[in-house]
């Protein structure tokens, strides 16, 4: 995808730039910030993250397995302990949570990268080195005839630099 | 010109809930001086040094005890449980700290754990890679060690679910999972900052694979911080069962000293404590040989060490709870036991414990000396050394003054239990020192959520 990268030293620049790109019926931006800010992610009104549907679904299924080895292989080669049940639910609910813990954290991890698709090979279009230091940035995906719009408006907001991706 | 931005909703930013760094103006700083700890110097290259001839010492002892078997280890009946199971609990209980600093307290808003938690969170992982050597060495066939973990095979055999050291093997292979992607998905914006900065090509390419790609693009951060909300909200409960599991290794016992309902929480508390102690140890070196003062504050350490003093205090009330117990529940083998542990055979190591585990820390009701670094560290030794023996304590006269006198017995660790001990100081230290010059020992990220950002207009957003 083509567009435009417009490159903010400020914070509040950005939050503006966003607002109007917004209002101006540009809808494909992407905004780089060198850490997680709560102005641009209500410039930006992202739906919710999905990460926790993974997290509830690698939960419950961690939780079903630990239940079920343990008590599987306690029925599949029974051997009485201290005179309890073959399959004693009060231990059994140690398997039930570690498992649930570690399939339910690689589920979450998993989600993020699937969801915010990395690991990346490469770069791709529309990204700066500053960007992981101290500048945000603005990557706008446009169509040729509005690029000079979409360019207009980052200057006017305080771009320090725009340029054109491809 | 611009327009000023809107006014923005008040929400909790977690790093910056408390903590205000004056001395660090722009996120440019922060790049510079985090990423300067990263050069290495003639002190960082003796202490590895060290660290690995440690290490070494504790290799060749332990060759050498499986080739003369488990006998040199000092095990000899009633005794069986020694400097391994000591060392394993001692090493799990350190971990814990790095976890109540990066997952709990992220959740409770504490900003003073942003200083210190990505120390800490390395300190868990190496704790617990070190914990997990130790019921290994403690095997007569180490080689074994896989026959623990559930997976199908030919006999058909499976490890038996009702044991405490098939529990500890789930606690400790999930904890040390969790630990590490929870250390690791926090490093990623930071290595992408390095990969961002590097001129050397090849560390920019490792930097990179590191990074996975990382851009610090809304979408990376609107997963990034949920994912971690979530590994936090995992390892808070995780951190409290993993040694409440290490507790059942005793309390399932009939043992006198041992068969006590007090175990979980008294071990959490304990491994909490000697995990802080741990965590001065090691962070008031780095801030004073990094010169990283203005990042690691006095307020830093005076909040951790109000932690420290509570969970003195929680360990203290746990060991006088124990006596108690014993005093009440009218039976002879309990109160013998505790007795002969506080003015019998084993005094000397009891009270070693009491004393740096119950009395030193309390100096921590001045708030001078919360304030005082030097102290903190001689303090954190001392903490080391005490919670190293109240493992002692709990392992050793128990299993040396059961219930009938043709079982009392005695203990005394041999050279190899010690080259072992100090080669695990020495694993620990050989990958805390190769990770504090590979990656950065305090978050750059969160460090910048802190420092306020640059604003076209004064006060036009930004909290």
């Amino acid at each position: 995808m083509s567009g435009l990268i417009g490159v903010f030293a400020e914070l509040d620049s950005t939050v503006n730039a966003i607002g109007e790109l917004r209002r101006s019926r540009f809808n494909e931006i992407t905004v780089y910030s060198p850490t997680p800010r709560h102005e641009l992610e209500h410039a930006i009104e992202a739906p919710p993250s999905r990460v926790r549907v993974f997290t509830l679904i690698g939960g419950v299924c961690g939780a079903t397995f630990g239940y079920w080895i343990a008590i599987w292989s306690s029925r599949y080669w029974p051997i009485v302990v201290g005179g309890k049940a073959i399959a004693t639910w009060v231990p059994y609910t140690i398997f039930g949570f570690e498992v649930m813990v570690l399939v339910g954290s690689l589920s979450t991890v998993f989600a993020l990268f699937a969801l915010s698709r990395v690991p990346r090979l490469t770069m791709t279009v529309g990204y700066d080195e500053r960007f992981s230091q101290g500048h945000f940035g603005i990557f706008v995906a446009t169509a040729p005839d509005r690029a000079k719009e979409a360019a207009e408006l980052l200057k006017k907001h305080g771009a320090v630099e725009v340029r054109h991706e491809a | 010109m611009a327009t000023a931005a809107p006014p923005m909703e008040q929400r909790p930013n977690i790093p910056s809930a408390t903590v205000r760094l004056p001395a660090v103006k722009d996120y440019e700083q922060v790049d510079r001086e985090i990423m300067g700890t990263l050069k290495p110097t003639l002190g960082w290259f003796a202490a590895l040094a060290t660290a690995i001839l440690c290490l070494l010492i504790g290799v060749s002892a332990w060759f050498y005890q499986v080739y003369a078997g488990m006998g040199v280890a000092g095990y000899n009946p009633p005794v069986m449980w020694g400097v391994y199971i000591i060392s394993f609990v001692f090493w799990v209980g350190i971990g814990h700290a790095g976890t109540l600093i990066s997952a709990i307290l992220y959740l409770f808003r504490a900003g003073f754990r942003t200083s210190i938690y990505r120390c800490a969170e390395a300190m868990t992982v190496f704790a617990v890679m070190t914990a997990g050597l130790f019921p290994i060495l403690h095997l007569g066939r180490p080689w074994k060690f896989f026959w623990l973990i559930p997976y199908p095979n030919w006999r058909l055999l499976w490890p038996q679910f009702k044991s405490p050291l098939v529990w500890d093997v789930f606690a400790i292979l999930t904890y040390l999972t969790v630990s590490s992607t929870f250390l690791y998905i926090g490093l990623i914006p930071d290595i992408a900052t390095l990969r961002d900065k590097e001129t050397n090509p090849v560390r920019k390419a490792i930097y990179a694979a590191m990074s996975l790609g990382w851009r610090n693009s809304d979408r990376e951060w609107r997963h990034f911080t949920r994912a971690y909300l979530f590994l936090a909200a995992f390892s808070t409960p995780l951190v409290l069962s993993v040694h409440s599991v290490v507790s059942f290794d005793f309390a399932m016992a009939l043992t006198p000293g041992w068969h006590a309902t007090i175990f979980p929480p008294y071990f959490v508390a304990g491994a909490i404590f000697s995990g802080l102690g741990m965590v001065f140890t090691i962070i008031i070196p780095i801030r004073k040989f990094f010169k990283l003062q203005h990042y690691v504050t006095l307020n830093d350490l005076d909040a951790a060490a109000k932690m420290c003093l509570f969970t003195s205090l929680v360990v203290g009330l746990a060991y006088l709870t124990e006596f108690q117990i014993a005093w009440m529940s009218g039976n002879k083998y309990e109160q013998d036991y505790f007795w002969n542990r506080v003015f019998g055979q084993w005094a000397w190591a009891a009270w070693i414990m009491l004393i740096c585990n119950m009395v030193l820390p309390l100096s921590l009701f001045s708030q001078k000396l919360r304030r005082n670094p030097s102290w903190l560290f001689i303090l954190s030794l001392f903490i080391n050394l005490g919670m190293w023996f109240e493992r002692f304590v709990i392992v050793v006269p128990a299993l040396s003054h059961e219930f009938e006198p043709w079982q009392w017995g005695t203990y005394a660790p041999t050279w190899v239990d010690y080259a072992i001990l100090l080669g695990s100081f020495g694993w620990f230290f050989m990958w805390f020192l190769l990770f504090i010059k590979q990656l950065p020992v305090i978050a750059i990220t969160e460090m910048k959520e802190i420092v306020p950002p640059k604003l076209r207009k004064v006060g036009g957003g930004g909290h």
